[in-house]
Formats: structure tokens, sequence, C-alpha cells
């Protein structure tokens, strides 16, 4: 591919190119800006793309890597059950097993057109704080899809710019707090509509055989750039194993939830990689199996910060047409139906995206990442408000410790890998629901210790106010610590309690529901990540910083860095 | 005669700009910048106007400055070691931030910097609930650790933000006094006088930045109002992002505010001359050296924006929690892009061209400009199709070749294309960035650009303007007078302005206007206080009332006017369909059949400046014509070169022309006239 630009003038590529991006962000804003549920309003839990006539995503706005892998498929979906679309038509579902990542992500798709022709799909990909299920929050540990919530297949949603009022019927008799699911959706179309606009313009600007051309070639360009920086690596096979914290359910005979195992083995030869997965355990009871979309995802997000950690290549899917990923099916990274899959989304994936790096450190060690937060942390409680008597959900995930890389610290509290959502305001989240805040703050000594420190994780305890709530969780890293690298140590891992009225205190599951009585508290720890390269290589001053600051205490820095009193 | 004065620092002049009243006669005097001590390149300027210019301190009635001193502090991190006191469990909310990264995929991102440092972050017993109720008693028996932790720490300013002040500041307000009593000498900024606004991430990142910032600010601003007060001028006045100036004390009362000082003052002159031609929707378009920045004027009012972050990587995806630190205090809409006359052209791995982000900056500059230059700039591609050559007025002497050989070199050569085309293609592509800009304000906005004006200044922006409106389908551009000092400019024209805000919890259908009535009261007295302490005659005060309104489960809020006089159940009537229609202006639909939520109450004070009409001098006697190649889509073709100060009003000049002047240059294409009017301004329309 000497020449992915096809002959297309440079500079009006280029402007193309922009333009898609800048409808992709223009979407987001419009979706975060007039959506209800706190969890896509404050907290940023969706993505928006653009997509071609085929399915594949031309543009992502500046949104969540879990999507990468399997929004494609959600559009290929309704592209192939819809080839009558027309003008005015809006399409949703939220199938894993058609292309969705898990129920509670709900795809929303809107075909572009210009003078009749298809020019492509805008498509949202919005996580709704509840989907119906046994549990507020749809994050039940259920043994069987059928378990976790309202399952949309593919179907229209409006007809002529109409909502088709026997669907959203039926959407709004299924989940807990319709008139914000009803907000929710509006917004998601509101942006989808804001995507045909902008892409209809492009082809009144340019000619609709134009646009679709440079959409083309924009899918050719990032793939000749990521395969030009592939070519760029060694050669080599790696294979890492790590330990998964469990599913959620606890067998019969069993005491605690049971660790599973999951493999990778890479190839990379020449301009492409192949991730596979064989030998990984099979599938689980609970919903920690992940369809191979959201296997992928965690493999592409980790790839293209490895293959171009400056990040210059634009994501879409040509990106991924170098990359090929594999696993039997019916093993923990190939979900077969009737498998639940709920946490598996974002658990999975981010556990896969940090096996990765470990892997790709065997080949490319000057550029990877240690262990992150693996984790996103879920906290949800549900119930009556008190003071309004109404329903609610909550959801929220909090965010522990970026890893450590090769010259360079982690970062204290942020999102990694395949996740970047945002934290909820305390003072938003007490005004919207009956909970009270009691600490927010950074964990000491949750950070790796390394020449490079791992990042720390987080602290968060609320407190249930006046009634009973049913309360979730989903976590990983409470069994086995983010992995150091190069002689780095491990970060500390995730852990979860809850403290009741009368001050006992007792464990709270890693996934799975319980409930949460008024007046307790529930304190939970977002793991820290991995250190990077030996503790007693540390720059002294960096270490001193870190004991001012209390990021480590001075035991963990004479315990792990050797610091004696002299120093 | 009276005269009003602008002083505004830029990277490498400050322009003073002086109009004199009535005649509205423009004088412009530029020196070099001084990154030592601002304040000196400040006095040299003002002395060098006043004495040019024949005019006496004593006939000077308006001082006004803008300044780069807050901004710079931020992004050196020179500000003063600052504490933070937060309530017990929450000392980390300044660094646990938003949680988001600011770039999804690079590897080697830095966290975001955090503004005062662990070490320095206190905590205090104390708990006030989401309803306004106290819960815990602030627990004073702390106070002497927490006044020894500070004494200890040498720290001489304070940040102090606790949990839901902005319903109930009474333990905030007690912990101040406390604070301030055992510290004397020690400056306290309090979130609840600073932004009383919900939100205690934003909210304690104000504060912060008020507190880092506001010694420096204080002792720069009492040297400066020292030397031009001994100069025998006026007391000195403070631009605030806003838009509007602010009294030196409430400057250091709020020290946030002056943030985006110089840009804001642009926006402001743009809107001036909007007046002064009766045109009220305008898209103002700054074009310096490194950057671009657009912002709207609609109606005639300036677009301000309450996210805004200072410092940090980019400041143009404001959406998602950046690496900068915000601050909730009104700012002039602004969208930035790394596009100026500097912004380097290259090609990337993929075969795409690329400008920017990169720039040459003022050293080694352009190719052209011969100071060392060898990367080829916007500039540089300006010079090679002809829109550029000498420069002021030919005391910057311009190197063609120089410029065209490094376009052949790094951009027509891998290309495959002829020089003159790579350079056109250099153009397009900056262009289109430019125009992201503009669409951000426009579009994104909701406002159509074919019902605005383009109205183009810096050094570049006339070049570039007719080509930018073109692409966005914009009818007409406005070239000002002074476009190389439009902001030094604006300072004389602005109002003395300041923001109040209070957060108010309601539905618009339930609540008592009393309640409303009341807040707003409130304000006004403060305000109203300002105004007469500022020393603005009461015929020149306004007090104009707004409403952050959503609906009820949003996150976001749309700012609406809200009318004068009695608040009743009509006015509130008023005021949510205004906030319907505003929805479905920028939103594209509205939920009218649900309940509009009132968030903050605001109250913008104004001291109003007597209007100004600006004219810019023109010397029929400097007439002069020259003639050039220049390219046009199309191709080169020779093109008639004026002199801007020579035109004569009311001459309507068909194009291709390029028309010149000292500091910038103006480009008109074919198929579009450039009008001469009555002031001087230059007006281009589609012929």
């Amino acid at each position: 591919m000497a020449n992915p630009l096809h002959g297309i003038d440079p500079a009006r590529f280029e402007v193309v190119k922009n333009a898609l991006i800048s409808a992709a962000e223009e979407m987001k804003i419009v979706l975060a800006k007039t959506a209800y549920s706190p969890l896509l309003k404050v907290a940023g839990d969706y993505s928006c793309g653009i997509f071609s006539a085929r399915g594949e995503m031309v543009a992502q706005g500046p949104d969540l890597p879990i999507h990468l892998g399997s929004m494609p498929d959600a559009v290929r979906t309704i592209a192939e059950t819809f080839p009558d679309a027309a003008e005015g038509d809006v399409f949703i579902h939220n199938d894993p097993y058609r292309g969705g990542s898990h129920l509670p992500d709900v795809n929303v798709v809107m075909p572009a057109f210009h003078q009749g022709r298809l020019l492509g799909f805008g498509c949202v990909r919005a996580h709704w704080p509840d989907v119906g299920s046994a549990t507020p929050g749809s994050y039940g540990a259920v043994t069987e899809i059928y378990g976790e919530g309202l399952r949309l297949p593919p179907v229209r949603l409006y007809r002529g710019g109409q909502p088709i009022p026997d669907v959203e019927a039926i959407i709004l008799a299924n989940v807990r707090t319709p008139a914000e699911r009803l907000g929710d959706l509006r917004a998601q179309v509101a942006a989808n509509r804001r995507a045909a606009e902008r892409m209809a313009g492009l082809a009144a600007k340019y000619g609709a055989a134009e646009l679709l051309r440079i959409m083309d070639a924009v899918l050719d360009y990032s793939e000749a750039m990521m395969r030009g920086a592939l070519r760029g690596l060694p050669d080599g096979d790696a294979v890492f194993e790590d330990i998964f914290d469990g599913d959620g359910i606890i067998e019969d005979g069993d005491t605690a939830d049971r660790t599973f195992r999951v493999r990778i083995a890479l190839s990379k030869c020449g301009d492409t990689i192949t991730a596979d997965f064989a030998g990984s355990d099979p599938a689980v009871a609970g919903p920690m199996n992940a369809p191979l979309s959201v296997t992928a995802s965690g493999v592409y997000c980790a790839l293209k910060m490895v293959v171009d950690p400056r990040s210059h290549i634009p994501p879409n899917s040509g990106c991924w047409r170098a990359v090929r990923v594999t696993a039997p099916p019916g093993c923990v990274a190939n979900a077969q139906e009737p498998s639940p899959v709920v946490y598996a989304n974002h658990e999975m994936s981010h556990r896969i995206a940090d096996m990765t790096f470990a892997a790709m450190a065997q080949l490319a060690p000057d550029r990877v990442m240690c262990g992150s937060q693996g984790t996103s942390a879920v906290t949800t409680f549900g119930g009556v408000d008190y003071r309004t008597g109404e329903r609610f959900v909550s959801y929220e995930s909090t965010k522990g410790g970026y890893g450590a890389r090769p010259m360079k610290d982690g970062i204290n509290a942020v999102s990694s890998t395949v996740s970047n959502m945002l934290n909820t305001p305390i003072e938003v989240l007490e005004m919207s629901f009956p909970l009270r805040v009691e600490e927010y703050s950074v964990v000491p000594d949750s950070g790796g210790a390394g020449t490079f420190r791992g990042g720390c994780g987080v602290r968060r305890a609320w407190r249930i106010l006046d009634r009973d709530l049913r309360a979730s969780t989903c976590f990983e890293r409470t069994v086995t610590p983010p992995f150091g690298l190069a002689g780095g140590l491990p970060g500390g891992r995730a852990r979860l309690s809850m403290t009741l009225p009368d001050g006992t205190r007792r464990a709270v599951p890693g996934k799975g529901a319980y409930t949460a009585p008024a007046g307790a508290v529930v304190t939970i720890e977002a793991p820290g990540s991995g250190g990077y390269g030996p503790p007693a290589a540390r720059d002294p001053a960096a270490l001193r910083a870190d004991l001012a600051d209390g990021y480590v205490s001075p035991e963990a820095a004479a315990r792990d860095y050797g610091m004696t009193d002299r120093d | 005669m009276a005269w009003r004065i602008g002083v505004d620092i830029g990277g490498t002049f400050t322009d003073v700009a002086l109009v004199e009243e009535g005649s509205g006669r423009i004088a412009i005097a530029k020196v070099l910048t001084t990154p030592e001590d601002f304040g000196a390149g400040v006095l040299a300027g003002l002395r060098q106007g006043l004495d040019e210019h024949g005019i006496a301190a004593a006939e000077v009635t308006l001082l006004s400055h803008a300044t780069t001193v807050v901004t710079n502090a931020l992004l050196e991190g020179k500000g003063a070691p600052a504490g933070f006191i937060a309530t017990r469990g929450f000392r980390d909310v300044l660094e646990l931030r938003r949680s988001a990264r600011a770039d999804l995929y690079d590897l080697f991102q830095d966290g975001p910097a955090v503004l005062i440092p662990r070490r320095h972050r206190f905590e205090i017993t104390g708990r006030i609930d989401a309803q306004g109720q106290e819960v815990t008693p602030l627990a004073e028996e702390e106070m002497p650790a927490l006044v020894a932790a500070i004494r200890a720490a040498g720290l001489r300013t304070l940040a102090v933000s606790l949990l839901f002040s902005f319903l109930n500041d009474a333990q905030e307000r007690r912990l101040g006094a406390l604070l301030r009593e055992a510290l004397p000498g020690v400056q306290v900024f309090l979130s609840c006088e600073v932004l009383p606004e919900i939100r205690e991430y934003e909210r304690a990142s104000t504060t912060a930045v008020c507190a880092t910032v506001g010694p420096l600010l204080e002792g720069y601003l009492a040297r400066l109002q020292a030397a031009t007060g001994a100069l025998g001028l006026p007391r000195l006045h403070v631009m605030g992002s806003s838009g509007g100036v602010l009294d030196v004390a409430e400057c250091l009362r709020m020290p946030a505010a002056a943030v985006e000082s110089g840009p804001a003052a642009g926006v402001v002159a743009a809107a001036l001359v909007g007046r002064q031609l009766g045109i009220g929707n305008i898209l103002s378009f700054d074009m310096g050296g490194t950057t671009a920045k657009a912002s709207v004027i609609a109606d005639g009012e300036v677009a301000v924006t309450a996210d805004y972050e200072v410092g940090g990587g980019t400041n143009s995806r404001r959406w998602i929690a950046g690496t900068g630190h915000p601050i909730r205090v009104p700012v002039v809409d602004l969208a930035e892009v790394s596009a100026g006359g500097g912004s380097i052209a290259w090609i990337d791995p993929g075969g795409a061209l690329k400008v920017g982000p990169h720039s040459a900056g003022a050293l080694p500059g352009p190719a052209a400009y011969g100071r060392g230059g060898t990367q080829p700039t916007v500039t540089d591609a300006n010079v090679v199709l002809g829109y550029l050559d000498a420069l002021l007025d030919g005391r910057l002497l311009i190197d063609r070749a120089a410029a065209a050989s490094a376009i052949r070199e790094h951009v027509a050569a891998p290309l495959g294309l002829p020089v003159q085309e790579a350079a056109a293609r250099i153009v397009e592509v900056v262009n289109a960035n430019m125009c992201d800009a503009l669409r951000i304000v426009s579009v994104q906005r909701g406002h159509d650009p074919r019902e605005f004006a383009l109205m183009a200044f810096g050094g570049a922006g006339p070049v570039h303007a007719a080509a930018l409106a073109e692409e966005l389908a914009v009818p007409e551009v406005i070239v000002p007078p002074a476009p190389g000092a439009f902001s030094a400019l604006g300072l004389v024209a602005t109002d003395l302005r300041r923001d109040f805000a209070r957060t108010l919890y309601a539905s618009l259908e339930g609540v008592d206007p009393a309640r409303i009535a009341a807040v707003l009261a409130g304000m006004e007295a403060e305000g109203t206080a300002m105004l007469a302490a500022a020393g603005v005659p009461p015929e020149r005060r306004a007090l104009l009332r707004g409403a952050d309104c959503r609906y009820r489960r949003q996150a976001y809020e749309l700012t609406v006017a809200m009318e004068d006089g009695p608040v009743t159940a009509a006015t509130l009537a008023t005021l949510a369909e205004g906030f319907h229609a505003r929805h479905e202006l920028t939103y594209g639909h509205a939920n009218r059949r649900e309940a509009v939520q009132l968030v903050n109450l605001r109250l913008t004070a104004l001291g109003r400046q007597a209007p100004l009409a600006l004219v810019q001098p023109m010397r029929p006697e400097a007439a002069r014509q020259g003639r050039r190649e220049v390219w046009f889509p199309g191709g080169a073709r020779p093109c008639p070169v004026l002199w801007r100060e020579g035109l004569a009003p009311g001459a309507a000049i068909p194009g291709p022309v390029v028309i010149e002047a000292l500091e910038s240059t103006t480009v008109v294409p074919p198929g579009w006239t450039a009008r001469v009017a009555a002031q001087g301004f230059l007006r281009l329309a589609r012929s």
C-alpha cells in the first residue's frame, strides 16, 4: 500500500478527515449536554462515532477505547439487518451476541443520506444505568443472559423522523427509571442527528462519491500507518498468563468465588500481529464471559498505545486490519449464547489490555506500561430516595492507578487503558441520591515500588442515609495485584468492606449484589498499579518527595526501597 | 482634549492604543515586551505614546490594561506556594480531579499538573449536607495544629474550599475568620467568596488558582499603579476574562478573573466596531504567530463560557477534563487552534499534509525572515503565493527564495507538486484548521455563519479572512483599524464589569418568586456598592440579570437573560420559555412539557463607558499603487497592490487586489470587492 490516499489531494484528505473527527466530537458534546442520567451527563460513559455504510468506524470522538472493537460490529449488524434503511430512520440494539458489548450499553444508530444515497451511519453507544433485571443497575451475578435485563435485537426506533411508540413503550416498561431513560434516548438521537447533518453537509460540498472515497481512504491511511509502525518492531512470539478474581458465583461446596485463568499468545511478524487466547479457561457460570469483540477491544487498545505510543494514528477500523484476535469458541474470552456477560465488558477488557502490555514487554520492553488498576471498580446503589419517594439507581466507577512506564512514573487516580470515564462530583451525587460521601482520597503505598513508581489507587466511602438500599459491586484485582515489570513491585490490590451502624465491619463481595442497611458505610479501594524497574534504583529526590506527600509511607520506604535513616 | 489609553502585553510587542474621545482618532505606540518586568515595557510604551502624540497625562480619562501575569505564572509554575484546606476526607479533591486522562492513547503522557502539592493540603472536621444542613460542627479545637502546620510549611497564601459551602457558608466563613486572625499577613481565599457554585473540584480549583496567583498579581499591580500614578495617569483598570475591566481591588479579590485578559480585549474591540457599523452578529478572528482564536458576538453580546481551563496542554477540547486547571469564572468563549503565521508545514508518515502544531515562533521564524529558519511556515506559503511582500512598510524585508526553497524541500518535492501548488495546499490546510475554531464557536453553538460578518485582526488575520469566509459561507469580512494592535484598542472601550453568581436550586414552576427576588437583591446591592466604590456615576450603571437553567435531570445549564423589575410568576414563565427556545436553538430539540430547573442566578454589574466611534486615520497623500504576481485558485495572475492609508473613503475596489498597511496585509480574492467605509474600515463582500 504505497499510497493509501489513492491519489486524493493530500490537503483535501486532511480537511475532510478532520471534519469527520469534528463531527464525532460534536456528537459527544450534544450527548453530554442533553442527557439525563449522571452516568452519561457527568461521568461520560458513552462513545460516538461516524461509520461507513459497511459499518467500519471511520472516526471516533474522544471517547472510550473499550468500544473500539465492538462498535463496528454493532453498526454492521444494523446495516445488514436493515438494507431498507431510509432517511429519518433510527435503529436501536444492545445484544452482545450481535455486536453489542453488554446489555446496559445501548447502541442508537442513524443512517446519513445525500440525495437518497446512503453515506454511512452515526452511532452513539451509551451505558444506561439500568436495563431491568432483578438488580437495580443490572449488575447482578446471574448465570444466563436472560437474567441480565432487557435484550433488544436490532429494531427500528424512529421512522420518518418520528419515534415509533410501540417500541418505546416496550423499552420504558422494562427499565427502573423510565423518565430518565427517555431523556437519554432523546439525547442519543439528537447526537446522531448531528452526525447525519455533518455527513450530508460534506457530501453536498464535495459530492457523495468523493466523500465516500475519502472515508475509505481514511481507513486505508490508518492501516498503512499502523502497518508501517508494526514493521518497526522486532518480530517474535510472547505468552502471558494471569489469574482473574472470579465470576461472582460461589459454586456449591465453595466458600469463596473461584479464580480462573486467561492466557494470551502474541505473534508479531512483519506488519501483522496475532493475539490468540487458546489455553484460557472455559466459560464461567457468572457474567465474566467476554464476547470476542470485547476481548478484541482490550487487545486493540493496548496495541495502539504500544505501536503508536505518541498517538499519531487516527483510531478507526483501519488500524485493526493488521491485528487478528482469535479465541476458541466457548472459552471465557469468546462467549457463546446464553452465557451471561455484563461484568466482562469492562473487567475482561481491562485485564486483557494489561495482559497485552505484559506480553509485549517481551518484544518491545521500552514502550509498555505496568499493570494498571485492571478494573472499572463499579459500585451501584438502588432503592427509593427518602427525600422524594422516587426510585433511583446510582452507578459509579472509581479510578485507580495508571501503570508506571519505562522512564516515567505511573499516574495517580486516573482512568487507564480501555476506560476514560469521569467520576461523579460528590456534591452532584449527594444532591441526586440519598448517599453521603465520607472520604475520597489517594491510597498511600498502593503505587507499586520501582525505579518508576506505579500510580496510586483511590479510596471512596459512602454512608447510606435513612433507608436500606440494594447495592452491587463489580471489581477485579481483589485477589492478584497489578503486576510490576523489569524488577518493579506490584501495586496495591482492590479492597471492599462495609461498616454497619453498630461498628462491626464485614467484607463486601468483589462481584455481586448485597443489601446495604441505613447508616452503614461502604468503603472501596480501587487498585493502584505496578512499578517499573528495581526500587533501589529510584531517584532519591523523587522518593523523598513521595514521602513528603505521603504517597509512600516511611515503613514502605524502608521495606520496598531499602531507605535507611541516613537517606 | 480627553484621551483613553489601552495597554496590551503580547509575546513580542507591548501595544499602546490612544483614542481621542469625541473625534475617535486613533494613535498607536509599539514597544518591545519586557518579560523580566512587564511593567517596564508598559511604562516605556505609555511614555512613547504620550510624547509622540503630545498628550499630557492630565488629558487621560481612562487607563486600561490587559495582563498576562496570571496566565504566565500558571503556565510557568511561578505562582506562590499555596496551602489548601478541605473538609476532612477530601484534601485530595484537587488531585483526583474528574479522573479522566487527557489523551486516550498516548502511552507516555504526563498526569495533569497538580496546583498545590499533597504536603500542602490540609483537612478539618465539619460537614454540611446536600440540603445545606450542618451534620458535623466545625472542629475549632483542631485549629492550633492546623495553624502550626501552615506556619511550619511557610505558606503565605491559602485556598479554603469546604463541601457544600455554596449552600451554607457558615463553617467556611468561620474557618476563614479564624485563619485570618491566627495568620496575619497570609492571604486567605474562600470558595464561597470566589465562586459559590456546585461541583467541589471546579470550585476548589478556581479558589486554588486565586490563591496561587494572588500574591504575585498584588505585587505587580501595586507597582504598576504606583508608577502610572507617578506619571499623573488616572487609576488603573485591569481587563477581566469576561470582557469587562475591573477595578484593581476587585481584581485582587478574584485573581482568576484576569486570565484571558488580552484575547478578551480583542473580542470586545470587535464588538465595538460592530456596534459602530450597526452589525450585531460577528465572528471575531484573531490570527497571530502561533495560534488563531475565534469567538462569537451574537446580537452585539460577547459570548462567555463558564467552562474554562488555564494552563495545561490544550484548551480546545473543553468538554473533557484536560490537563489544565479549571476556573469557573466567566471567560470570553474563545476557541483556539495552533495555527499562525509561524506554524510549520510537514508531511506525516501516511502521506498527509499537516500544518502545525509546531511553530517557528519569533526565532528562528519563517524562512522568509532570513533569521535562520529553514522549515516552511504559513508565512512562507503566503510569500510564495504573493500575498505578503515587505512587512512593516519595508522595515522587515522578505527573502522569497528562502521561502520557496523551504517549501520545495519539505513539501513540494515529497508530494511531487510545483512549489506554488504546494504553498497553496499549505494555506488550504491551515485555513481548514482555523475554520475548525470558527465552527466551534458558531455552528457548534447553534449559530449559522451565513448570518455573521467575520472580523479579522492580528498580524495575519486579514490575509486569510476572505478564504475563511468563502469556506464558511460568511457573506462579509471586516478589517478594522489597527488590526495589529486591536486588543489594545478594545481596552479603551471596555465597560467596568463584575459578575456575581449564587446557586439556587429550584423548579421554575414551584419556586416562590420572592426567594429569587431576595437572592437577586443581595447581588444587586453588592454590584451597586462595587460600582459606587469604583466611582461610576449612577447614569452609567447597569445591572443585568441572568439564570442558568436546565431540564431537571440534565447536568449542564444554559444561561438565559432575565428581565428587570419585580420577580413574578410571569417573569419565571418568560424565563422558562427563553430556556426552551435556547435549548432548541443549541441542540435541535426542546422538551416543553418538562419543568425547567433553575441552578444559578447571575448578575452582571456594568459601569458603561461613554460611546466611542473609532476612526482610522487616512492620508490621501499616501496613496500608492504597485503590481505583482499573486496566486488565486486557478493560478497566478498579475494583481494590483494598494496602500491602505491612501484609499479614498467610499471607494469600491474589485478583487483580486492586495491592500498593504504598516502591520497587516489584506487579501481580496477574485469575486470579492473591498469597500472603504467612512471611518476607514475595510468591508469585503462577494461582488
